[in-house]
């Protein structure tokens, strides 16, 4: 067995996971280069001051909005895309599966529930095409992606806001809303970056979203057995600390942003007055450091998980080779 | 409901292509849109908070006017905060949940339980030395007690 396990995407969803993923990184660099400003100084800098950082913020913007499209439309026109959309509605089983995960770290129950499973020894048919955390990573990143694009839209439309407000004080509201809304998808791409990157089983990076469906086998040889599998597979040697300074970055991260969306009120000017000079708390500016140093991890993951694809793929092609290559050799004589 | 996964074969080549155009081809309007359907836009105003002395906002003096927009800010104030401790409360679920299932793993340098189990012997596990008799209570107990209070570790 080995901890690659089943595939459950399409070539087509993992390429898209990667681009949006790519995409999304880059629209956080830039657009907390400016939120918080005070605390990332450097990431404006390294992008070219205001108006590279601007200039990357609208590029990559115009390429979430392509993705968007592409994939609504990918979900209406074809027919995967409809029975996919299907998976992903939330049920009471869901419900059932959040609350069973809190009595499972309790102690309370022996097994997580079937829709909150990832691989890890299951077998295929035993593990649901989106577990309850998948399906609510795509509800509020597909809410916020839409919110995000109409508010970044009108932003980038003055036109647009004045025709509705009329005012400047109505752009930089929506500057404000903007700003404090992708906050929520930033602490949410932090915890899916520590959900898909530390379980044990796929530490360092989950593959699933990597490598499509039809690269992997569906069956193992050695499915026969009664339990789940785990305990067949063995533990990373620097998964412990891995995973517990991960977990610290990851909760500082997520707790800095937060607060730090608090105390800036949005970018860049506050309800009240104080123009310009945001809180430059030495701890609030390491520990948004930290959240951005967790992306940059994540984006790392992500190309990880992409060479393993590579690899795998250069495998799966020299075991096709081997047999007529090999003049007399019997690769499966084992 | 996971028997049958819906997702028998790839998307189409076509599919992928044609919704690709589309997908561009309506973004460029968008964007054309948002300039104003202008081939210049940089005439209009421009976020820029870091540039000295300039930038839209920099006069802004009176703070948010508009109740809609101020709401609207002081909403999504309210989400962050809520939804913020509720993914820290999945971050702690899913650390702790990870814990006990590597509790339950192969330690390393724990040797193979099954001999049989070929992929594990490759990665430095030795099945036939003299710790196998560690490996073999580990094995009889994985059945029946699958957790021995290894939450804790």
């Amino acid at each position: 067995m080995t901890n690659l396990d089943h595939g459950k995407f399409t070539r087509m969803t993992t390429t898209f996971h990667t681009l949006l993923a790519l995409d999304v990184f880059i629209l956080f660099f830039s657009g907390y280069g400016l939120m918080f400003n005070d605390e990332l100084w450097w990431l404006v800098t390294l992008m070219g001051g205001s108006t590279g950082v601007t200039a990357v913020h609208r590029i990559a913007g115009l390429g979430l909005v392509v993705l968007i499209v592409f994939w609504m439309l990918m979900m209406i026109t074809t027919s995967t895309g409809r029975g996919n959309f299907r998976q992903i509605l939330i049920g009471p089983d869901d419900v059932a599966a959040a609350i069973q995960d809190f009595k499972f770290v309790l102690g309370m129950a022996d097994e997580r529930h079937p829709n909150a499973r990832q691989f890890a020894g299951y077998k295929s048919d035993e593990v649901p095409l989106l577990s309850y955390i998948g399906k609510g990573v795509v509800y509020i990143f597909s809410i916020e992606l839409t919110l995000l694009t109409i508010s970044g839209l009108l932003i980038w439309s003055k036109t647009g806001v004045m025709q509705y407000f009329a005012t400047k004080t109505a752009a930089m509201a929506f500057v404000v809303f903007h700003g404090l809304l992708g906050v929520i998808m930033l602490m949410g791409v932090m915890f899916h970056i520590f959900e898909h990157g530390f379980h044990p089983a796929f530490y360092p990076v989950e593959v699933k979203a990597f490598i499509p469906r039809k690269l992997i086998p569906e069956e193992h040889a050695d499915t026969d057995h009664d339990s789940t599998g785990i305990s067949q597979l063995s533990l990373a040697p620097s998964w412990g600390w891995a995973t517990n300074v991960m977990g610290v970055l990851t909760v500082i991260g997520i707790v800095s942003v937060l607060v730090g969306s608090i105390f800036d009120e949005g970018y860049p000017v506050p309800r009240e007055l104080a123009v310009g000079g945001g809180p430059t708390d030495l701890l609030l500016t390491v520990g948004i450091n930290v959240g951005i140093l967790v992306l940059f991890i994540g984006m790392a993951l992500q190309m990880y998980g992409n060479l393993m694809r590579v690899r795998w793929q250069r495998q799966l092609e020299e075991e096709a080779r081997a047999p007529a290559a090999t003049d007399g050799g019997r690769p499966n004589d084992d | 409901m996971s028997r049958s996964l819906p997702e028998t074969r790839d998307y189409s080549v076509l599919a992928i292509a044609v919704n690709a155009v589309i997908a561009i081809a309506v973004t460029a309007v968008v964007v054309w849109w948002a300039s104003g359907f202008a081939y210049n836009a940089e005439a209009l105003f421009r976020v820029g908070p870091t540039v000295e002395g300039g930038g839209i906002g920099a006069d802004w003096r009176a703070g948010n006017t508009i109740p809609a927009l101020d709401f609207l800010i002081a909403f999504v104030h309210a989400a962050d905060v809520l939804m913020g401790i509720f993914i820290l409360v999945m971050v702690f679920v899913h650390w702790g949940a990870f814990r006990r299932l590597a509790s339950r793993m192969r330690q390393p340098g724990e040797p193979a339980r099954y001999d049989s189990d070929a992929d594990a012997v490759a990665d430095g596990g030795r099945p036939s030395d003299g710790a196998n008799v560690a490996g073999g209570a580990n094995a009889s107990a994985d059945n029946t007690a699958r957790d021995p209070g290894g939450d804790d570790r």
